[in-house]
């Protein structure tokens, strides 16, 4: 085995593609975060193809009452007939849809109070931080609860509450971020060449500003799925109580625990897989998306 | 340390005025006619009128603050529209049972999470950290009821080994002082209800202590494996000491610190949770009481509690980063 | 001559095992070092001294390092085959270190009065006063002021250099026979590098301590050390007396070590000679000279045949190994000659090709 060194200039040659490109390749090394992202397309198959996909009408109560799972009815069937299996697909989209919504409406609610706080600094952003901790020293379920007391039901309400208890963290990591790169070393480098700010923003800051934005994002996301279940176990899901949300699902399994506990089995088991991989990917995201990392 | 705790103390002040706003504007911003949202299918004319004076609506809106500041500083923090008891009576019955959970849940995940952790750190990379890791990935993954409801269906109902209602026997006579039942058993004497109470704490505890447990041994994880990999920890090595002492002295003493700050952000994940647990599990608490409230559209009593949570919260907290600045020197002498 | 040398280091080979290989750190490592004298080792980072040191007194990281061959004997002992608890007996109180980074290198949570203490009580049945007393001995003997009212200070109450003399202190605090510094001042500003240097000297002086002297700066070793090696991927390719070695550097990369430093007594306006190239990747074990890619004295043997440290002047006589009377050994089969060290470059030499 010849030494390298003997032949070629010694650099050791792996071409770096950027930050994307590196995390990409890392994330496709990364196991656990390869099974997450399954997890996660199972999911968001699911709640996309429903309407396809769906043996029965969610809302169809023609089966008879508490089934264990059967072959007709995969998942069995609930206090009036209908098929679970049907419903946890349909339920899927709902948790989908509310929890992406709600994620996204925090990172613009957080997202754009942490970047005027870390962008302005000052008394503005003494201001805003003091907001947050407001907002941050009430347990978020109970946020979300009195939001939705306050609001009333529907799944609009849901959004809002859950994004409402996840903005002051984003705000938080976004305006830390912005307030700690504005010291980095290399904008100041920029800075002393004479790019102007807005460049310096953009080409500089935002980019390693937004990376642990979108882990948190992704992590925030598995979160947001079992928040919603849990307000709409407590009775504060969407209005229309035919509606099959998860969390409402369960209410029913509560009662009816002696006589039919594999409603909890598959619901929760649907909510945990979701969530699952939304962790699995968040972390996978965390470890290849830091650059200090050599590999 | 003094002048650590006094600032710290200063720090909160503004947290809790724009808190008390916070709670004041809730009330106030409530859609429609505060008649018909506040008291909603409770309003007689007598209660309307009586709402309006109790919340000075026809006064200029800083004077309604002031009075809602006065009143809540003074323990007036509102009646039930329901029943109309005040809210601290009836809080203080039932606030014990949320205590004895939320500590139940706390002990428990501290006394197995931290360990856990150390042990997935020391065999780092092999299937003991594995394992513990998908455990900890899974206790995140999962909703503190569906765990509940999981094993309510598994060790109440299939197996029957604990029970899955309530704080005690039903049946359980005998003096309650306090109201926090671990010590009232004791004090009565009665190790046999001391027991039966302390059997029905675990599930629910479990439960609520879920989610903690998993981030508790996460972060240990990470901060005994990160502090481990301190030039410190060679050196201290390299003097000879003993391994025992390295470990005690010179990793844990540094990795309790980050542990110490996520724990404290537990407790409001706790209280929060607890709302959850007491209903899976039927539990006479605070949690219950507020669910019971939402379905009522209580809303004086839903705002309450979470004022009240919310300044536990800050006090836990304030008593953590106090620990904290006793752990760690340095933040204590800045 | 005593037939046995307080530290003997024979061989010695170190890997690392990682997600891309084995990284052979050290590559067959022998040394001696006598009762009392200074040895300096040089070279660039990776070349190996600092894994040598480390594996000297098993603190190699596990699981990913190990000794694979070789043997350390301390007095005649064999370290490599002791088992821990042997082996932590000896760190400390037998063999001491000291780090290069005094900010990390101490522990933030404990005062200084516990962290020299805990040292002492480690291998001495002493009351913790008794060991106080001592503490504050060794702080007066550093040179840090008012000791009794320091003991009870943080790290982070002291400034770069007095943590550095604190380390000193603990490294000293048993008398230990052999001291090894890993870059003790690297850390440090200039001005404070000189009195903590200075520091040690005396110390080491007056208790007849033996000191391996780990650093990258030359001049540091001029002045500290009374043999230098000097290391390159994971072996010595040049050993012998400072004097020796600076007046009469032989082995290519020595040359261009000495070379790349700007000297007061330089030509003006001549310029710093780096050496071209970078060193190997370790992965891979080394076949033939490990400095065959950057030499400019390369021959065809040098590209199979691995050198080994021979006396420069080609005597045949036994190898002395410490002391003032040391011998110059070089690792090269075609050594730099005195006429060429001043060039940097190879000259035509008479008689035609190359040896």
């Amino acid at each position: 085995m010849m030494f390298r060194a003997a032949l070629v200039d010694p650099q050791i040659v792996r071409a770096s593609r950027g930050l994307w490109g590196d995390a990409a390749r890392r994330l496709r090394r990364n196991r656990p975060a390869l099974v997450g992202l399954v997890c996660i397309v199972l999911f968001a198959l699911a709640a996309i193809l429903a309407p396809f996909i769906s043996p029965f009408d969610p809302y169809a109560m023609n089966g008879s009452s508490l089934d264990a799972p059967s072959l007709t009815h995969l998942f069995g069937t609930d206090l009036l007939g209908r098929d679970i299996f049907s419903r946890v697909l349909y339920g899927a989209q709902i948790s989908l849809f509310v929890g992406v919504g709600a994620v996204v409406l925090a990172l613009l609610i957080g997202g754009v109070l942490g970047a005027i706080a870390g962008g302005f600094g000052g008394r503005i952003d003494g201001v805003i931080m003091r907001a947050t901790d407001v907002f941050l020293s009430i347990p978020s379920i109970l946020l979300a609860i009195g939001i939705v007391t306050a609001l009333g039901r529907g799944m609009v309400q849901l959004m809002f509450a859950i994004a409402v208890s996840y903005a002051p963290t984003f705000a938080r990591l976004l305006r830390g971020s912005l307030l700690a790169l504005r010291e980095a070393d290399y904008v100041v480098a920029a800075r002393t060449i004479g790019a102007s700010r807005m460049r310096i923003l953009v080409r500089h800051m935002l980019p390693n500003a937004l990376t642990p934005l979108i882990v948190q994002a992704t992590l925030v996301l598995a979160t947001a799925i079992i928040d919603i279940a849990g307000l709409g176990f407590l009775g504060l899901g969407p209005a229309d109580p035919r509606t099959p949300e998860w969390g409402t699902m369960l209410v029913d399994a509560r009662r009816f625990m002696q006589t039919a506990p594999h409603i909890v089995v598959f619901i929760g088991g649907a909510i945990v897989i979701s969530a699952i991989g939304f962790n699995l990917l968040g972390d996978g995201l965390r470890e290849s998306l830091d650059p200090k990392l050599k590999r | 340390m003094g002048r650590y705790i006094v600032r710290r103390l200063i720090a909160a002040i503004p947290v809790l005025i724009g808190l008390s706003i916070l709670l004041f504007a809730y009330i106030r911003i409530l859609p429609g006619d505060p008649c018909v949202a506040i008291l909603g299918q409770h309003r007689t004319p007598a209660a309307c009128a009586a709402l309006r004076e109790h919340l000075g609506l026809d006064l200029p809106l800083w004077q309604q603050y002031i009075s809602y500041l006065l009143k809540t500083l003074s323990g007036d923090l509102g009646s039930s529209v329901v029943n109309s008891q005040p809210f601290l009576g009836e809080f203080l019955t039932r606030f014990p049972g949320t205590i004895e959970l939320t500590a139940g849940a706390l002990i428990f995940s501290i006394g197995v999470g931290i360990p856990l952790g150390r042990l997935a750190a020391r065999k780092v990379g092999g299937w003991v950290d594995g394992l513990i890791t998908g455990v900890s990935l899974f206790g995140v993954s999962i909703p503190v009821f569906v765990l509940g409801l999981a094993l309510v269906v598994i060790f109440g109902v299939i197996l029957g080994w604990l029970p899955t209602q309530g704080r005690i026997d039903a049946r359980a006579r005998f003096d309650a002082t306090s109201g926090i039942l671990l010590i009232d058993t004791l004090f009565a004497g009665r190790l046999d209800l001391f027991v039966d109470v302390v059997r029905h704490l675990v599930l629910p505890s479990i439960a609520l202590g879920s989610i903690p447990l998993a981030i508790i041994a996460r972060i240990t994880r990470a901060s005994v494996i990160e502090v481990a990999n301190e030039d410190y920890v060679r050196t201290a090595r390299s003097k000879g000491l003993k391994e025992k002492t390295v470990d005690n002295r010179h990793v844990m003493r540094n990795a309790w610190l980050p542990v110490t700050t996520v724990v404290g952000l537990q407790v409001g994940g706790l209280l929060g949770g607890a709302v959850l647990t007491e209903t899976v599990f039927v539990w006479n608490g605070v949690g219950r009481w507020v669910v019971d409230a939402i379905e009522n559209h209580d809303y004086p009593i839903v705002q309450s509690t979470i004022l009240v949570f919310a300044v536990i919260f800050l006090i836990v907290n304030l008593i953590v980063d106090v620990g904290y600045a006793l752990l760690n020197p340095k933040i204590r002498y800045q | 001559m005593s037939d046995q040398h307080l530290l003997e280091v024979r061989d010695l080979v170190v890997r690392f095992r990682t997600h891309d290989g084995a990284v052979h750190a050290v590559n067959g490592v022998s040394f001696d070092l006598a009762a009392g004298e200074t040895l300096g080792v040089a070279g660039e980072s990776g070349c190996g001294k600092s894994v040598t040191n480390l594996a000297i007194v098993g603190l190699l990281p596990k699981p990913a390092g190990r000794v694979e061959g070789g043997s350390v004997k301390l007095e005649g002992r064999e370290l490599t085959t002791l088992k821990e608890e042997e082996l932590r007996q000896v760190r400390g109180s037998e063999i001491a270190m000291i780090f290069q980074d005094p900010m990390t290198s101490l522990n933030p949570v404990l005062r200084i009065e516990e962290q020299l203490i805990e040292t002492i009580q480690a291998h001495r049945e002493v009351t913790k006063e008794a060991a106080r007393t001592r503490a504050i001995e060794l702080l007066t003997a550093v040179g840090v002021a008012n000791p009794e009212s320091r003991l009870r200070s943080y790290p982070h109450e002291f400034s770069g250099g007095m943590r550095q003399r604190v380390m000193i202190a603990m490294a000293l605090a048993l008398e230990p026979r052999v001291l090894i510094a890993d870059e003790p001042t690297t850390a440090l500003d200039v001005t404070i590098q000189a009195q903590v240097l200075d520091l040690l000297r005396r110390l080491t002086e007056e208790r007849g301590t033996a000191t391996i002297l780990v650093t990258h700066d030359l001049g540091v070793l001029a002045g500290m050390a009374d043999r230098v090696n000097v290391m390159y991927a994971g072996a010595v390719i040049e050993s012998g007396t400072t004097d020796d070695l600076f007046a009469n550097p032989r082995h290519p990369y020595t040359v261009g070590l000495l070379r790349s430093i700007p000297r007061l007594d330089g030509e003006t306006g001549g310029k710093l000679v780096p050496i071209e190239g970078r060193p190997p990747d370790l992965i891979e074990a080394p076949v033939g000279c490990s400095f065959y890619a950057r030499c400019a004295w390369r021959t065809d043997r040098c590209a199979t045949e691995t050198p080994a440290l021979l006396p420069i002047d080609g005597g045949k006589g036994p190898i002395v190994t410490s002391g003032p009377t040391a011998t110059h050994v070089a690792a090269c089969f075609n050594p730099v000659a005195p006429a060429e060290v001043a060039e940097g470059r190879p000259l035509p030499r008479s008689g035609g090709s190359t040896r």
